[in-house]
């Protein structure tokens, strides 16, 4: 980064943006209540309202513009009133529309008189239909909004003296860009204007592909160079790290500003292009947290770009996340998607598969705490005589029982109208319905949690119960309701002497793909969700792994105590697809070959095989192109998703304080690795050391 | 029936050889190097590693098919990635014969054995003769301080590595730098001397000591004892080797 962008990043990490900050919100409450307006002009209202609110702020080193004064976003009905509009229904969530994407492509092309042209030539056309001219309505009122807070953001850089940005506005977002500078200028005030909204995990879609146009044309024309289009794609980004604060999500952080690059095009071609390659090198030169890449590839990908993602695994960052076009697309169609749409997926704020401007999807109604399932197996199933067949069955209806609780939960959902966020979608002007009445994919989302503990409790009993006959089944659940107090040798005989998932064991591996064959057949037996869509299984754990475990207020899902595989209640639950925490495991190529055999088509909800690579693993190019063979391999054996996390100083510091979590972390520490937790304290203390000077 | 006592698997070892490899430690080795960082890889004996995290036996006996199964189950990513499979320790060829059957049932794989050359001919012929590459271990040219250091003659060792030369199979020697034993210009040197012109050697690797060798001793329920102040700088000097001609490259 040159030292403008220094200095922009600089004023973003030192919170100064932040004096911009107004004290309060817009008062919008009043004045809908004044004119009694439907919930619908209300949500057109409050983009208008918060438009309206925002002061522009013009820093003499930016060229892309737009920096949030509004510190929040106000409610638009009283509580009483709130309270009695949701009485009896489901809200995911705080409620507002969150977590599907934008067809940005399609908002950049049309510009927003485009889009405002569409609207009203439908209001002519259903100019009968009340509901469709009032949704209408609010969709030109929020265009108009938006348009207004560019037009005030004009006239502030014309009288700063600042024609070329003033220039910029004259044209975008009305109009489709004429440079790749303005492409990103309208994507970053059609972005704000949607958080401005209410709506939150505002993701960023299909980048490289729906800015790849402008940039391909500024480039050809030589209007722009390489460096110069870093330069501004640098500023785009560091501009979303700005209102980290203001964004609601489970930690700071979670704000799901994803954006996804690569794979294949609508068409079935190569989609990969030289933006592509930008966006890795810029996110690895800006270091921020947003936007949050994610990969798309296949098993052909070449190795210059997957060595090109490695650099940025290596910053410990968290992403790139990598997605398996190869595996997703059959997935995809195989649940109801059209094979265009299927090859355009994005991902959403975690792992998500979803379709840009076409999604209305909840991806995420709850979690299936399949360890829950495997101890109401064991406890229904071995009470007879011990049989393996019967645990199967008690298992499979409780998983059964757990998606039917959460879509039944869901029956009563209740999606607030959204008419800027409308506006960016497909076919919602042009039919004159708002996206929360549904797009054309409608489906729900679970996570399948605790996966590799669940698999490792069923393969314990198989063996050692069943099999072997060398534990009772009164003795297994005596144990299991003593959380191992006085068994302490059957722990170890749980912990020690079965299989365990990661291993490409057969056995243990074969219980996984059973878990999740069984997770899919209760999905595809719910049918309809009620909203026209399917229920999607997904291998995704998020906060599960510790709610499932230690409880969560609010939480539907069933909270398990010790299970069979040995872990202790209260321990940790497995995240996401990675081996259980006390299961030793020889290595990332037996994980992957474990987690190659669960059946991907009839799971399409997304959730990453997980792994820690210590930053030390790859320090030089030869190790980094190693660590990029290790992603193809990944997509060679079929696996879906791959989140590769360089281990960090607060893992180590964490393992050093509790190295029973940490049991697989490698270190490297001369011309070899060695667990981290096998090393004396002082050792661990210097390989800490090490990571705080590289670090540094 | 032939079987060997493994401490060890590794996998994505990638600093063991070229490509993504699978690492096998072999338990058991003649020599008593002072610096040596794999404690529990000394004795032939199966030994409990203790740490916080729990314990770990370390040392499990493996028939050659038991072993071979595991890495054949990985061949076909190990050969897509430029790598395969290393032999390490311990001193691999005091189990040669458990290693010849095992590689005798290996599917195409690329071997490396990574040895101190400490073992009888014959054992070091009949494994190198199945393998791709060598890494062979030089620590002390002078014969009285490699007694002093490692508790065992280099006859042998300099003698297997001119064997190891006629045997027609690449070969990197190794050369582990322990401060003032290893690592003086003179001892550099004199192995820049047999490296010159050595048919099959492709270079030399130096390896500088880090100080976390006796990491595991602990864990191990041993001492870690340096025959070297472990805090003095390592002498990474590439200059003799150069001097010779000998192709050199510090890891």
């Amino acid at each position: 980064m040159n030292e403008r962008l220094e200095h922009i990043k600089g004023r973003v990490r030192d919170r100064e943006h932040r004096r911009w900050r107004q004290p309060a919100a817009p008062d919008v409450l009043a004045e809908c209540e004044a004119q009694a307006l439907s919930w619908p002009r209300r949500a057109a209202r409050l983009t208008r309202r918060m438009c309206e609110a925002e002061i522009p702020v013009l820093y003499p080193d930016e060229r892309i513009v737009f920096t949030r004064t509004v510190p929040s976003v106000p409610s638009v009905y009283s509580p009483e009133e709130w309270s009695e509009l949701t009485a009896g229904c489901t809200l995911h969530e705080s409620g507002p529309i969150s977590n599907i994407c934008a067809d940005w492509g399609m908002a950049l092309s049309q510009g927003l008189l485009g889009r405002r042209r569409v609207a009203l030539e439908t209001r002519e056309r259903l100019a009968h239909d009340p509901l469709a001219v009032e949704f209408l309505d609010g969709a030109v009122e929020s265009i108009d909004a938006v348009l207004a807070l560019a037009a005030r953001y004009e006239r502030a850089a014309r009288e700063a003296g600042r024609d070329d940005i003033a220039a910029i506005l004259a044209h975008v977002p009305a109009h489709t860009p004429r440079t790749f500078h303005e492409a990103l200028q309208a994507l970053r005030l059609l972005q704000a204007a949607v958080w401005l909204s209410g709506h939150y995990h505002v993701g960023l879609g299909r980048f490289d592909q729906y800015m790849w146009p402008y940039l391909e044309a500024d480039l050809r024309a030589g209007r722009l160079d390489v460096a110069g289009a870093e330069e501004l794609l640098a500023e785009f980004f560091i501009a979303l790290n700005r209102d980290s604060d203001l964004y609601p999500g489970v930690q700071q952080g979670d704000n799901g500003q994803s954006l996804t690059i690569g794979g294949v095009k609508p068409d079935g071609s190569d989609g990969t292009n030289a933006l592509t390659h930008m966006v890795l090198r810029v996110a690895l030169d800006t270091a921020m947290i947003d936007p949050k890449i994610n990969l798309r590839l296949g098993p052909e990908t070449d190795l210059d770009l997957l060595q090109l993602a490695t650099e940025l695994t290596r910053k410990g960052l968290g992403f790139p996340q990598y997605s398996n076009d190869a595996v997703v697309i059959p997935a995809l169609t195989a649940h109801g998607y059209a094979l265009e749409d299927a090859r355009d997926y994005t991902v959403a704020a975690c792992w998500e598969f979803i379709i840009p401007g076409r999604g209305m999807e909840v991806v995420n109604i709850g979690a299936v705490s399949l360890p829950a399932a495997v101890d109401r197996g064991i406890r229904e199933g071995l009470g007879g005589g011990a049989d393996l067949d019967t645990v199967f069955t008690y298992t499979a209806k409780d998983i059964s029982r757990q998606v039917s609780a959460l879509v039944e939960a869901y029956g009563q959902l209740l999606l607030p109208p959204a008419p800027y966020y409308s506006v960016l979608m497909d076919g919602c002007l042009e039919q004159g319905r708002d996206l929360s009445q549904g797009l054309r994919y409608n489906n729900y989302g679970i996570h399948g949690a605790g996966s590799a503990d669940a698999a490792d409790a069923l393969a314990a009993v198989a063996k050692l119960v069943i099999e072997e006959r060398r534990v009772g089944a009164a003795e297994l659940i005596a144990a299991l309701d003593a959380d191992f107090q006085g068994y302490e040798t059957l722990q170890r005989m749980l912990v020690d002497e079965a299989p365990k998932v990661g291993n490409n064991d057969d056995e243990a591996d074969g219980m996984l793909g059973r878990l999740f064959d069984w997770f899919a057949e209760a999905c595809e037996a719910i049918g309809d969700n009620g909203r026209g869509g399917r229920v999607r299984p997904g291998t995704g754990s998020a906060m599960y792994y510790l709610w499932l475990a230690r409880g969560h207020e609010g939480m539907r899902e069933p909270v398990v105590g010790a299970t069979a595989d040995g872990r202790g209640s209260g321990e940790f639950l497995s995240a996401n697809l990675s081996p259980a925490q006390h299961a030793r495991v020889r290595g990332p190529i037996s994980v992957l070959q474990s987690f190659s055999k669960i059946d991907y088509t009839r799971i399409c909800n997304g959730g990453p095989i997980t792994m820690e690579l210590s930053d030390a693993v790859f320090r030089d190019a030869e190790s980094i192109r190693k660590v990029a063979m290790l992603v193809r391999t990944f997509a060679r054996l079929g696996c879906q998703q791959l989140q590769l996390n360089t281990v960090n100083l607060d893992t180590l510091l964490d393992a050093k304080k509790h190295p029973e979590r940490h049991k697989n972390l490698i270190v490297r520490v001369w011309g070899w690795s060695g667990y981290f937790c096998e090393l004396a304290p002082e050792y661990q203390d210097h390989v800490i050391a090490r990571h705080m000077y590289s670090a540094m | 029936m032939t079987t060997g006592i493994v401490f060890d698997i590794k996998e994505f070892a990638i600093h063991d050889g070229p490509g993504i490899r699978t690492t096998v430690f072999l338990k058991g080795c003649p020599l008593r190097c002072s610096w040596c960082h794999n404690p529990e890889g000394i004795s032939r004996e199966p030994q409990i590693m203790r740490s916080p995290a729990g314990e770990r036996l370390a040392g499990a006996r493996y028939t050659p098919g038991e072993l071979a199964a595991i890495l054949n189950g990985q061949a076909d990513i190990l050969r897509d990635n430029e790598g395969g499979v290393t032999f390490s320790g311990g001193e691999p060829l005091l189990q040669a014969q458990f290693i010849v059957e095992t590689v005798d049932l290996l599917d195409d794989i690329h071997v490396l054995l990574d040895t101190s050359g400490c073992a009888s001919e014959a054992d070091l012929r009949q494994v190198a003769a199945r393998c791709d590459l060598v890494y062979y271990d030089v620590k002390i040219v002078d014969a009285a301080l490699h007694r002093r250091h490692t508790g065992r003659d280099n006859g042998p060792i300099l003698y297997n590595l001119g064997v190891l030369g006629t045997l027609g199979v690449p070969y990197v020697i190794r050369v582990p730098l322990i401060p003032g034993v290893t690592d003086t210009d003179r001892n550099l040197a004199d192995i820049a001397t047999l490296a010159r012109g050595a048919p099959g050697l492709l270079r030399v690797d130096l390896l500088p000591y880090n100080q976390a060798a006796g990491a595991k001793y602990a864990a191990a329920g041993m001492t870690y004892a340096p025959t070297f102040d472990p805090s003095a700088p390592v002498n990474a000097n590439t200059r003799p080797f150069e001097r010779q001609g000998v192709a050199v490259h510090v890891a």
